[in-house]
């Protein structure tokens, strides 16, 4: 994990577009949660009733950790829970691809464009900023054991 | 300070953020029966996405007025209806919302039912406030 050499630009960059990207997914769900609801629902992975408590509750999850990863004693946790959200998300989206489900991925509120792409580009996506989140975890850990170290 | 701490302050934070929603009415209460039916779509919601219109009106009222872009499909020539939304959908594949003149919506709800066995891949709503709600 040392090994892994950080550059504090590119850890500002990587915690910048996060933040940002997930600002935006969760805000444009805030504002249409029946939207994202049905979005849920056509994965078929969970019921109309459940879904409505995720429509309320993933896009504040998605703000608070959004923010979360500005703030220094919170940003660990934010990237992790950031990180478990988008192994999720890449799940949904390859079982969608595979059953060729034609959906509205609900990311953003509306996105349109042809299946296959899709859903390349949308795992694409989602695997990189997992890669992004992961390199954020692994400086953030290593800058608080540092620390610790140095008040010890 | 420590991990839990840091979920439980993120957990708090969610369900107050989720609480605002539900206050200021931006989320209906998860627990209430829906105010919409199944298939359907509310007009506030329906603005915010890119969808193909489908009009189930007569050609008349169709040709009367119209929302911008929206298909012909009705009932009365659906072979040619169904032609017509196809080389739309076959561009740019995606949801159809359908409207109709009825304040219920039945025309739309039955076009809807008779494409769901056509278009078996595609997500096709109902414009809950019909024609008359576009038109306020």
């Amino acid at each position: 994990m040392d090994k892994i050499k950080t550059s504090p630009l590119l850890l500002l960059i990587a915690r910048l577009v996060l933040a940002g990207i997930f600002t935006i997914a969760a805000l444009s769900k805030i504002q249409a949660p029946i939207v994202f609801a049905n979005s849920i629902v056509a994965f078929h992975v969970i019921g109309p009733e459940l879904s409505k408590w995720v429509a309320l509750l993933l896009p504040w999850l998605e703000l608070v950790t959004a923010l979360g990863l500005l703030v220094p004693w919170l940003r660990r946790s934010s990237g992790l829970c950031i990180s478990l959200m988008l192994i999720v998300f890449i799940g949904l989206h390859t079982r969608a691809w595979i059953y060729g489900l034609d959906i509205n991925c609900g990311c953003f509120g509306k996105e349109a464009a042809a299946q296959e792409f899709k859903y390349f580009w949308l795992i694409f996506r989602n695997c990189g900023l997992l890669v992004a989140c992961a390199y954020l975890y692994i400086s953030d850990s290593r800058n608080d054991r540092l620390i610790k170290q140095f008040k010890a | 300070m420590s991990m839990f701490r840091e979920f439980l302050i993120i957990a708090f934070l969610v369900l107050l953020g989720a609480g605002y929603s539900l206050i200021s009415g931006l989320s209906p209460l998860p627990w209430t029966e829906p105010e919409l039916a199944p298939g359907e779509i509310r007009l506030s919601d329906a603005r915010v996405l890119e969808v193909i219109w489908v009009d189930a009106r007569s050609k008349i009222d169709y040709e009367a007025g119209h929302i911008s872009g929206a298909v012909l499909l009705n009932e009365d020539d659906w072979d040619g209806g169904l032609r017509r939304l196809m080389e739309v959908l076959m561009v740019a594949p995606r949801p159809l919302i359908i409207y109709c003149s009825e304040a219920g919506g039945e025309t739309s709800k039955r076009v809807a039912k008779r494409l769901r066995q056509d278009l078996i891949n595609t997500e096709i709503y109902t414009l809950k406030e019909s024609w008359a709600g576009w038109t306020k």
